[in-house]
């Protein structure tokens, strides 16, 4: 005989064991980060210790002497990211517009078909494309790293920055047109301003991806040394590029300096996406507000 | 559906089966004599089924790495341990079993130039970047009568540690000491404006790539890539092309140590290639466990002798006489299971 | 000058309006053609050596020695297939029932705010970063295992799992769960029996995005399957093993004919592997749509 009262405690303890679960299964996020900035930066202190500032101002890498300088990698990150950016957020935000403005409603839906395949291709086999294809005409280089890198992020910047452009309330851009604005002075009058804000956010999401890609830059950078230079066509290398090519035979304070690069690149990255995530949001409910 | 139930339990016994019989050797390290390496497995296991060899490559100093971490059941290396690293190794004392000789050849790819030779000082100059044009007097000089292009000179190097790039630059600290100021070592501090591979492989393709690029490949790769390469000039004066034969000219009279560590670089003889370098496999004298000891010791001895015949093929020098004599007397040195 | 007048002459105004029109077709001209280009490789030159060696590329070993010319990608196809399982068992569970959590426990409450902030930290967080991670943490305790690539993976997928099935929990309507409790039906019973189902082709499709995504993943396996696998390893927590991306990744280094030919098969095979998952998460959509 089961009384109602067992029955409720004994649903009740489910019940709980069930949110159990689930508050366990959210902390992980908690856990994994956690694990991830505390045994990281345990690793890379040992580098810091032995090398100081020098870690993050010098631009002498050679493993041989002990000598570890962070300079030229965070360059050839931050310059490799640039220049993908400068080839991806005028593309990206030409085919938004002509997707949302110009594009019939047929062709529309294939268009975002084919950005969407774009976003699966692996980036490794990008990265195959530019070494065997690309670099018959364009050598390793900055420039070819952020070739790759900007065919990489198009699709991020464009899907997300038409998701936004979508919001522009119709009626003002009507109002624009009925005022005798051309197609491009209603993008300029109403459109833009309206997503000025989810666009940045867009770039900014780009700029994060582009900073953590490892393969496609490990392939086509050229994995030079201690370089510092604005000229593209210059090999160079980028801090995932570096630790995914010389981590192998690397000794304990090497793997430390790499891990310190890891370290660097993580809090880099997370800072762009934070802003960029930031912003993001709040253009998507201010554009929410006016719809 | 009993067919079926049948069915996975005849695979499943099979799986089980296979993971007990079957010992598993892992390796990484030089990639110079990787090609060596996938061809000896091959052979290897077809004479002993229960046996699964995989060598990884990753370079020299990967291979060091990874056996003294304990990760590898042995490793490939052109270089041997630094007394330091060696004490850190996780299973006590090393032996060195030396299984080639092998030419690194200066590779490049330069329109309409099919012939090239090089003295020593001229390499040292290219590489460090003395050097950027292909039709810079010092490489006419040693060129008569060819006609080189006004192309820059693209360095292409190793980008992981590599036992090549220490022997190369080991013979350039010997036979071009007056002008080589880079060092030598398994990584050097190449100029920034060079590019790098990853292993002999990367470094030849972009070798093959790049036009006007200049790197050091061994022949076995740069053969089998197609590549070009330089007629190198040695001791004597003469300007040797690197072939199989060249690289064992320069392995004749050796002096060797009671560990079999020797070094092939910048050999007297007038027929040797002057930047042929040796390879050695690096095993933990102690084998604690049985199976796999006895499959690493079996593998070994199969390198130094039986295996030595592939290497012609291959384009590397089998070992001298005298050093497969000393190599396969060391084998005893092997304990399995104690 | 009268309206028709207006309209007969092309003003400076609307030439501008076609140009940057022009422009913007010619911004997907620009998109277009690396993709056409790079599809148009894999295809041209993977589907060679697909082909010519039909099936026993999908099936053979990968030759020991990687000048030799043929196939084959059978253990890097199992590889792959492997190791992205293993992560989604790991991170599906863990996902949807973290979004549980933040949707129907947490929703505005200080944790789950904390939880879903941090969520969106990790998926900024750079593949090779979690490489490393998992090298440190796993595979230099316990060695290199297929296992040690699922970890990595499914700490890509855990962060894009949650913000999906969130979003699609989001989206079933109040009301259903408001009919059961009415019924007395206990909260976890509530969410197992109808919120869950109702949501589930939007889970399943957000979670196929995601596997998508880590089947090309890279950098997180070359610390952890090792290198050097050519065999097949059916052994998920023990011994090297190797994956399509790392066979692309060492074999596009190689100067070999024989090597390249195996490396754009082998990203022929990723390229339809991930097209298809994301295929077929389309159709979950459309399903939960109709």
């Amino acid at each position: 005989m089961i009384d109602a009262a067992a029955l409720r405690g004994r649903r009740d303890r489910a019940d709980r064991s069930f949110r159990g679960l689930a508050i366990g299964a959210a902390a992980t996020v908690l856990l994994v980060l956690g694990l991830i900035a505390v045994t990281m930066t345990a690793r890379a202190r040992t580098v810091i210790g032995e090398l100081g500032v020098s870690f993050f101002t010098s631009s002498r890498w050679s493993p041989a002497d002990g000598l570890y300088g962070a300079l030229p990698f965070v360059w050839g990150t931050l310059y490799t990211a640039v220049i993908a950016l400068v080839i991806a957020v005028p593309v990206s935000l030409g085919v938004a517009l002509f997707i949302t403005e110009v594009a019939p409603r047929a062709l529309k839906r294939w268009l975002i078909y084919a950005i969407d395949l774009l976003a699966v291709v692996p980036s490794v086999v990008f990265g195959l494309w530019g070494v065997l294809v690309l670099s018959t005409v364009l050598p390793r280089s900055f420039l070819a790293a952020g070739v790759v890198l900007a065919i990489m992020i198009i699709p991020i910047i464009t899907s997300l920055a038409r998701e936004v452009l979508e919001t522009t309330p119709v009626a003002d851009k009507e109002a624009a047109l009925a005022l005798g604005a051309t197609r491009w002075e209603m993008i300029g009058a109403s459109v833009i301003p309206h997503s000025k804000g989810g666009i940045v956010g867009a770039v900014m999401l780009g700029l994060g991806r582009a900073m953590g890609e490892t393969i496609a830059a490990a392939l086509v950078i050229g994995s030079a040394t201690g370089q510092i230079t604005l000229d593209a066509l210059a090999p160079g290398n980028s801090m995932p590029a570096v630790i995914a090519n010389s981590w192998g035979e690397a000794d304990t304070l090497q793997r430390s300096a790499l891990i310190a690069l890891a370290v660097l690149l993580f809090a880099m990255t997370i800072v762009v996406n934070l802003i960029a995530t930031t912003i993001v949001q709040r253009s998507m409910r201010r554009a929410r507000g006016t719809v | 559906m009993n067919r079926l139930a049948v069915a996975l339990v005849v695979f499943a016994g099979c799986g089980g089966k296979a993971a007990t019989d079957t010992v598993t050797v892992n390796a990484s390290g030089s990639t110079f004599q990787k090609a060596f390496q996938e061809v000896a497995i091959v052979k290897f296991t077809k004479a002993h089924p229960g046996v699964q060899v995989n060598y990884g490559g990753g370079g020299s100093g990967k291979g060091r790495k990874d056996l003294a971490d304990g990760v590898v059941a042995f490793a490939g290396a052109d270089s041997p341990y630094k007394d330091a690293e060696l004490t850190a190794a996780k299973g006590g004392a090393v032996l060195y079993f030396p299984i080639l000789l092998g030419a690194i050849t200066v590779a490049y790819d330069v329109p309409g130039v099919d012939k090239l030779q090089l003295a020593p000082e001229t390499v040292a100059k290219i590489f460090q970047r003395d050097i950027t044009k292909w039709n810079d007097p010092l490489i006419v000089a040693d060129n008569p009568g060819a006609t080189l292009p006004d192309l820059g000179i693209v360095v292409a190097h190793r980008s992981d540690g590599s036992g090549t790039t220490d022997n190369f630059t080991k013979y350039l600290a010997k036979a071009a000491s007056s002008v080589w100021k880079l060092k030598s070592g398994s990584t050097v501090e190449w100029s920034p404006d060079t590019q790098a591979g990853n292993g002999n492989g990367g470094v030849a393709q972009i070798v093959k790539s790049t036009k006007g690029a200049i790197g050091y490949v061994d022949l076995s790769d740069a053969k089998a890539s197609g590549l070009a390469y330089a007629a190198i000039k040695n001791a004597t004066g003469a300007f040797v092309v690197p072939t199989a034969a060249s690289a064992s000219a320069a392995g004749d009279g050796i002096a060797v140590d009671d560990k079999l560590l020797f070094s092939a670089l910048d050999a007297p003889g007038a027929a040797a290639y002057p930047i042929t370098c040796q390879s050695w496999v690096i095993v933990y004298a102690n084998q604690a466990d049985a199976k796999t000891g006895q499959a690493i010791a079996d593998y070994v001895k199969f390198l130094v002798t039986d295996a030595q015949a592939e290497l012609t093929a291959l384009d590397f020098a089998p070992l001298p006489k005298s050093l497969q004599d000393k190599a396969i007397a060391q084998l005893a040195q092997l304990k399995v299971g104690k | 000058m009268n309206v028709a007048e207006l309209r007969a002459k092309p003003s400076w105004r609307s030439v501008k309006s076609h140009l940057m029109t022009g422009l913007m077709g010619l911004a997907l001209l620009v998109v277009l053609a690396p993709l056409v280009s790079v599809l148009w490789s894999i295809s041209s030159r993977g589907l060679g050596i697909v082909t010519s060696a039909f099936p026993a590329f999908f099936t053979a070993e990968i030759p020991q020695i990687s000048r030799a010319a043929g196939p084959g990608m059978g253990p890097a196809i199992v590889g792959t297939l492997m190791v992205t399982l293993g992560a989604t068992l790991v991170a599906v569970p863990l996902g949807v029932l973290g979004a549980i959590y933040l949707h129907e426990y947490g929703r505005a409450g200080k944790f789950a705010r904390l939880v879903r902030f941090m969520a969106t930290v990790m998926t900024g967080v750079p593949s090779i970063v979690m490489g490393l991670f998992v090298y440190v943490m796993w595979t230099l305790r316990f060695g290199y295992s297929a296992f040690g690539g699922s970890l990595a993976l499914a700490c890509l997928m855990l962060p894009i799992v949650i913000a999906s099935t969130e979003q699609m929990l989001r989206l079933v309507p109040d009301h259903l769960r408001e009919a059961a409790y009415a019924l007395g039906t206990t909260k976890s019973r509530t969410i197992l029996t109808v919120v869950l189902p109702a949501a589930l082709p939007g889970i399943v499709s957000g979670s196929l995005l995601a596997v998508a995504r880590a089947a090309g993943e890279t950098a997180p396996l070359l610390f952890a399957l090792g290198l050097g696998a050519t065999a097949y390893n059916a052994h998920f927590f023990d011994g090297i093993n190797t994956a399509l991306s790392q066979q692309i990744f060492v074999n596009a280094t190689s100067s070999f004919a024989g090597a390249q030919e195996r490396a754009w098969g082998a990203a022929l095979t990723l390229v339809v592997l991930a097209f298809s998952f994301s295929v077929v998460a389309r159709v979950f959509v459309h399903a939960r749509r109709r």
